[in-house]
């Protein structure tokens, strides 16, 4: 294998994993304030998608405004969401809250699906991507609807964090993720936080539906194979964890582009390719349930 | 008996006669069908509803079940019925295995490591096509030769109520109790002298063990099997008939099964719609009456005989 084959391939991995830093980070602000995962995540992912698709190839608007769009209309989505089905967890309201969370998300997960399939029939729609062509880098050839989608998720990102270390609104975020109790002893509004935390979840995962749907085709069923990479990204860096939720994105990126070359049997390889993330993740959680940087959680 | 008990067991008695009566067979295999999910979503909420574990790989366990009893028959030669009892074991045994690896694990955690196992096994069934034909699907020999669809209506009808049976014998013995005593306060049941290593890995053997059995005697019934019935998917439809019956009773979740399956068919000039429906129906169901149709009319019943 040749430097520059594998430079290409770490650098398939590299935008790869933008797109499931993108993904993982929403599950881990929502299990972060909230302590649920989403099991409907890959669904606001796929929803994602299909709001760039109407904006952009519906409406005419330029690609760039399709990913707004999908921001903006999967925060709306994602407070809905959480204010009908996920506070009442958090008033008591509903008798196993575990369970009850776990089979909520995963029910939403299987209307937004069905809903997605009979509202735009399950063909599959390719809105205009923000950037056409290729970009040569010497020997290197990455095509730019890519590059440039990963580029823009790599802002978003940065912006995230930028918010959540310097802003009010996102100190108020992780107070709630550190410690429930003591945040709302110091005057933090838990319900408010909560919202925000599941509809930022929800706009990050809308965001890289919309980045990706240009480039791999918007199809209802598209979020069930990057919502489970999410998965293996937040269980692998710390249920929970931001910063675990970008070393697991760069490691599960970066393992797959290479452990599928690396195997003789190409087509048998590709095949595969999505087990060896699930194979991480049953290790992960019967070793080290909390992951790389997570907090050990006496009931995992 | 209560008056709930009384209306279930009538119609089963239903059930029985139906195709006495003139049922057209278009509905008996529907029916058939929905014994099949009644099966599963019955065996989910055994694991779900009574020991409080959470499962994702009812469906995987079914397609394990389903192609371990067809490729025993194909590539060993073996008759129908060990090969269906072959099926069993191999989802007991990794439902055996599921439950001792994640006994650390609850809620979240092993949801997600059920949906691991679960779509690993869909993926090894896919790639491996040259034994599987993969996504093309396998052929599978009938059952009986030659039977028509009352028979296999009247075998789905026993295999199912056989199932709950023996669900329900389980649950009233010591070991039903020590399951709930596990699902109210593990650590309390461990102090009081209970295996809990041993019950919650059993719960899940259990469980999984009757998924094998419906799904070795659905692919013998519709006698062509592909990896789709291990889809997540599929599970949402097992998730919604357990959730909509009612998944803290076997007995409700099993009708919740068959109750869906045929209106699924019944609507099905809705297309994709009733799907959604469904959705709509057990997110509601979850969130305002959570013990399901069955279990809301149990307390409205019982609250008119006082």
């Amino acid at each position: 294998m040749t430097l520059v084959a594998i430079a290409e391939q770490a650098m398939n991995g590299l935008i790869i994993s933008t797109f499931y830093a993108l993904i993982a980070l929403g599950i881990a602000l929502i299990f972060g304030v909230l302590r649920i995962v989403n099991f409907a995540h890959g669904e606001f992912y796929m929803l994602g998608g299909y709001a760039c698709y109407l904006a952009v190839t519906l409406l005419g608007l330029p690609p760039i405004f399709g990913v707004i769009f999908a921001v903006v209309i999967l925060m709306m989505v994602g407070m809905v969401v959480e204010q009908a089905l996920i506070k009442p967890i958090h008033t008591g309201k509903v008798d196993r809250p575990d369970e009850y969370a776990i089979m909520i998300t995963f029910a939403l997960a299987i209307l937004l699906l069905n809903l997605a399939n009979s509202i735009f029939g399950p063909w599959p729609q390719r809105p205009a991507p923000v950037a056409r062509g290729i970009f040569e880098f010497g020997e290197l050839i990455i095509p730019g609807d890519r590059l440039s989608a990963a580029g823009i998720g790599i802002v978003l990102i940065v912006g995230l964090l930028v918010v959540l270390r310097y802003t009010w609104m996102g100190k108020a975020v992780r107070a709630v993720s550190q410690d429930r109790a003591a945040a709302e002893t110091f005057g933090i509004n838990i319900t408010q936080a909560s919202m925000l935390a599941f509809g930022a979840g929800a706009a990050l995962a809308g965001a890289a539906g919309a980045l990706i749907g240009p480039v791999f085709n918007v199809v209802p069923a598209m979020g069930a194979v990057p919502a489970m990479k999410a998965y293996i990204v937040v269980v692998l860096g710390g249920l929970g964890s931001i910063r675990g939720a970008i070393v697991g994105a760069l490691i599960l990126g970066q393992v797959e582009v290479f452990a599928t070359i690396l195997i003789p049997d190409s087509s048998r390889a590709l095949a595969y390719k999505d087990a060896y993330g699930l194979v991480v993740l049953i290790l992960v959680l019967l070793v080290r349930p909390q992951g790389l940087f997570g907090v050990a959680e006496r009931r995992a | 008996m209560t008056l709930l008990q009384k209306i279930l067991l009538a119609l089963v008695v239903l059930a029985a006669v139906l195709p006495m009566v003139g049922v057209p067979q278009y509905w008996l295999y529907t029916l058939t069908i929905g014994l099949y999910y009644a099966m599963l979503a019955s065996s989910w909420s055994l694991l779900v509803g009574y020991i409080g574990r959470i499962s994702f790989a009812q469906a995987a366990m079914s397609g394990l079940g389903a192609y371990v009893a067809v490729l025993t028959g194909q590539l060993l030669g073996w008759p129908v019925v060990p090969s269906l009892i072959a099926g069993v074991v191999a989802a007991g045994l990794f439902g055996l295995m599921i439950g001792w690896l994640t006994l650390r694990l609850h809620g979240a955690y092993l949801g997600l490591t059920t949906i691991a196992f679960a779509e690993i096994l869909r993926i090894t069934v896919t790639a491996e096509h040259q034994v599987t034909q993969g996504s093309r699907g396998l052929q599978v020999r009938p059952l009986i030769e030659g039977a028509g669809p009352v028979t296999y209506y009247y075998i789905f009808l026993a295999a199912a109520v056989v199932s709950v049976l023996l669900m329900l014998a389980l649950l009233h013995s010591r070991i039903g109790l020590f399951f709930q005593a596990i699902r109210e306060d593990e650590d309390g049941t461990a102090s009081l002298g209970v295996n809990v290593t041993l019950w919650k890995s059993l719960a899940f053997a259990a469980s999984t063990a009757f998924a094998g059995f419906a799904g070795g005697l659905y692919a013998h019934f519709v006698q062509l099997i592909t990896p789709s019935m291990m889809s997540m998917q599929e599970m949402g439809y097992i998730l919604a008939m357990a959730v909509i019956g009612g998944f803290s009773n076997v007995v409700y979740a099993a009708f919740g099964g068959v109750i869906l399956q045929v209106l699924l068919e019944a609507l099905r000039e809705m297309g994709e719609w009733r799907l959604a429906v469904f959705g709509v129906i057990a997110i509601l169901m979850l969130r305002f009456a959570p013990n399901g149709i069955f279990g809301w009319l149990e307390t409205r019943l019982k609250r008119k005989d006082k």
